[in-house]
């Protein structure tokens, strides 16, 4: 199995997929230092530049939570049946190898390859705001519900990749992922104050489909202490039902929810795989 | 034992949308002795690649079964002693020829100091020694099949199947894979082939099956399957049919070919002399008579057309 991670690692790192991202990252790299630029440009109070630290902070995550997603899929949703119809797989599968080392393999090779991506690019923002002076090991913190990101959608788009060619593959997960992230930011607000059953199911069905929103609160709540006002307080008014279903707290159970969402896709990819012709 | 045993196999594909359903691979019953060079004959869409890829675990079968050195196919003891050569090999072609071999070798778990000395064995013989750091996406198509090749004998598997193994070669190229089929002959291996050059597969194979439409038609040592019937050209001042009477009996089938000419197959070398004696007896001027061992050519090209009849 350490032949095929080797062998995920060395393709991944000649895609282009990785230096595509990492260009944009050393891009958006430059705006977290602004808040430094900022002060010494205008001036200024301390309170405003630790604002425009953790603005810079929060930003930066997401950013790294999009972007290892991203890489994740565009190196999963070609492993499978992308390489088998190239006939990459045909002269690797007759080795006296399992199907599942080869599955799993190139899982963790992905899951490594996007993993130390993510962590590089956090260590790169924690080093900016140190070096102006604001450490904010939240982000530390928060490091290993990002990297869920990446793993909950290379293992998804890995899982489709078994049965769909490399572009369908991952347009499904990325349709996904914009349906989670389309019913959290847009279907919930208007759920919240418009009661419609139809929409209620629709963001619960797309919770299930992708725990997207899951993931997102539990990193929220590493970084809750360095939310600047605005950002996910609770509005004082409404009622306490309706609150709570804009901002549901997190519970124990949603942890157990993306690791066994994690888990059945993995398993579902590899029978897939296990059952399928390789021709 | 048998290297290879399929019994009754069958593979049905059926389309995802609709379709008719295409039989690759109709009760397919092969036995290939252990230690043969074995050559697998059919035409274009006779179900070979198919079922050699049932036989390395790569396609599952609809019905029957196939052995392979005595395991199932595709069970993990008998993927260790197999070599394989896809029909349509696409290599990763960011590593170089030595890389590549390395990482078969490792897959193959073969122990460090027998791969280094394997791969500078397999690249010698396939030719390639002087490009062992090239990156296989700088080598010609047919530079890319010798490193298959390498890649499938790298091992020393018992057992190596070549599917089309000379498709992209050039005659040297040919001769050398024809040099490495002896040389795994030699030490006791069997290898599985299958070419459309029926000229090497003469050269090569101690027996041959001829499949069709996923079924075998034929199947035997090249010695059984092929002296037995001789045919000999006959040219005479002018063909009577008084002549093509009297050789006929004494040949299993006559045909005219012109007014100076026919061909006559007798069952062997043997009769020969007798058919020449009844063409002069009839009166037959005979001014030539060219014996012709019947070729594999031949054979596929009579029994497949045979068949489709
Ligand atoms: N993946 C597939 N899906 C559907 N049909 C297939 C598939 N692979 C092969 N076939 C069909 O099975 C039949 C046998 O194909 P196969 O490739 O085994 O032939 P072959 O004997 O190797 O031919 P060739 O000499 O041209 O290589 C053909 O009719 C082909 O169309
Ligand atoms: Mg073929």
């Amino acid at each position: 199995m350490g032949v095929i991670i080797a062998l995920t690692l060395k393709e991944a790192m000649r895609r282009r997929a990785f230096l595509g991202t990492l260009i944009i990252l050393v891009t958006l790299y430059g705006l977290s230092f602004l808040p430094r630029a900022f002060k010494e440009a205008f001036g200024g109070d301390e309170r405003q530049f630790e604002l425009g630290v953790n603005i810079a902070v929060l930003f930066g995550i997401d950013a790294i939570k999009f972007f290892s997603a991203v890489l994740a899929i565009l190196l999963s949703a070609g492993a499978i049946t992308a390489e088998i119809e190239r006939g990459y797989l045909a002269a690797i599968l007759p080795r006296p190898l399992y199907r599942w080392e080869l599955y799993l393999g190139k899982w963790l090779g992905v899951m490594l390859f996007s993993a130390a991506n993510a962590t590089l690019w956090t260590a790169m923002l924690w080093a900016s705001v140190a070096l102006q002076g604001e450490p904010r090991v939240e982000m530390w913190r928060a490091l290993p519900y990002v990297l869920l990101y990446p793993i909950l959608y290379g293992t998804l788009a890995l899982a489709l990749s078994s049965f769909l060619g490399a572009s369908i593959a991952s347009m499904f997960t990325v349709a996904l992922g914009a349906f989670a992230y389309f019913s959290d930011h847009f279907l919930r607000p208007i759920a919240a104050f418009f009661d419609v059953r139809l929409l209620q199911q629709m963001i619960w069905l797309s919770e299930w489909a992708l725990p997207m929103a899951t993931l997102k609160r539990l990193v929220q709540i590493q970084v809750d202490t360095i939310l600047p006002p605005g950002f996910g307080e609770r509005p004082r008014f409404g009622r306490p039902d309706v609150l709570e279903f804009l901002n549901p707290p997190v519970q124990p159970l949603d942890l157990a929810y993306v690791a066994l969402y994690i888990l059945v896709a993995l398993t579902v990819g590899l029978v897939i795989f296990w059952r399928r012709d390789v021709q | 034992m048998w290297a290879i045993e399929t019994r009754n196999l069958r593979k049905v594909y059926r389309p995802l949308f609709g379709g008719n359903p295409i039989t690759a691979v109709d009760n397919l019953n092969l036995q290939v002795p252990a230690g043969t060079v074995f050559g697998f004959l059919g035409p274009n869409g006779a179900g070979k690649t198919t079922t050699i890829q049932i036989l390395i675990g790569n396609v599952y079968p609809t019905a029957g079964e196939a052995f392979v050195l005595g395991h199932r196919a595709g069970a993990l003891a008998a993927k260790r002693k197999l070599g394989f050569l896809p029909e349509k090999f696409q290599f990763h072609d960011f590593l170089t020829a030595e890389e590549f071999l390395r990482m078969h070798g490792r897959l193959a778990k073969m122990d460090r100091t027998t791969l280094q000395r394997r791969i500078d064995e397999v690249l010698e013989l396939v030719g390639l020694a002087e490009r062992r750091t090239s990156k296989i996406r700088e080598f010609s198509k047919g530079m890319q099949q010798r490193v298959g090749l390498a890649q499938a004998i790298l091992h020393d598997p018992d057992l190596v199947i070549l599917d089309e193994p000379t498709s992209a070669l050039d005659p040297l190229g040919r001769r050398r894979v024809r040099e490495v089929v002896q040389y795994l002959k030699e030490r006791g291996k069997t290898v599985f082939l299958n070419s459309h050059l029926l000229s090497e597969v003469e050269r090569s194979c101690d027996q041959v099956a001829i499949i069709n439409k996923g079924r075998v038609i034929v199947q035997g040592t090249l010695d059984e399957l092929l002296v037995n019937r001789s045919v000999v050209r006959v040219e005479l001042r002018r063909v009577e049919p008084c002549v093509l009477e009297a050789a006929a009996k004494v040949a299993q089938k006559v045909h005219p070919v012109d007014e100076r000419c026919f061909t006559a197959e007798v069952a062997s070398e043997d009769d020969i002399p007798e058919l020449a004696r009844a063409i002069l007896d009839a009166g037959g001027a005979l001014i030539g008579l060219q014996a012709h061992r019947e070729t594999l050519e031949d054979l596929f090209i009579q029994t497949v057309e045979a068949e489709g009849r």
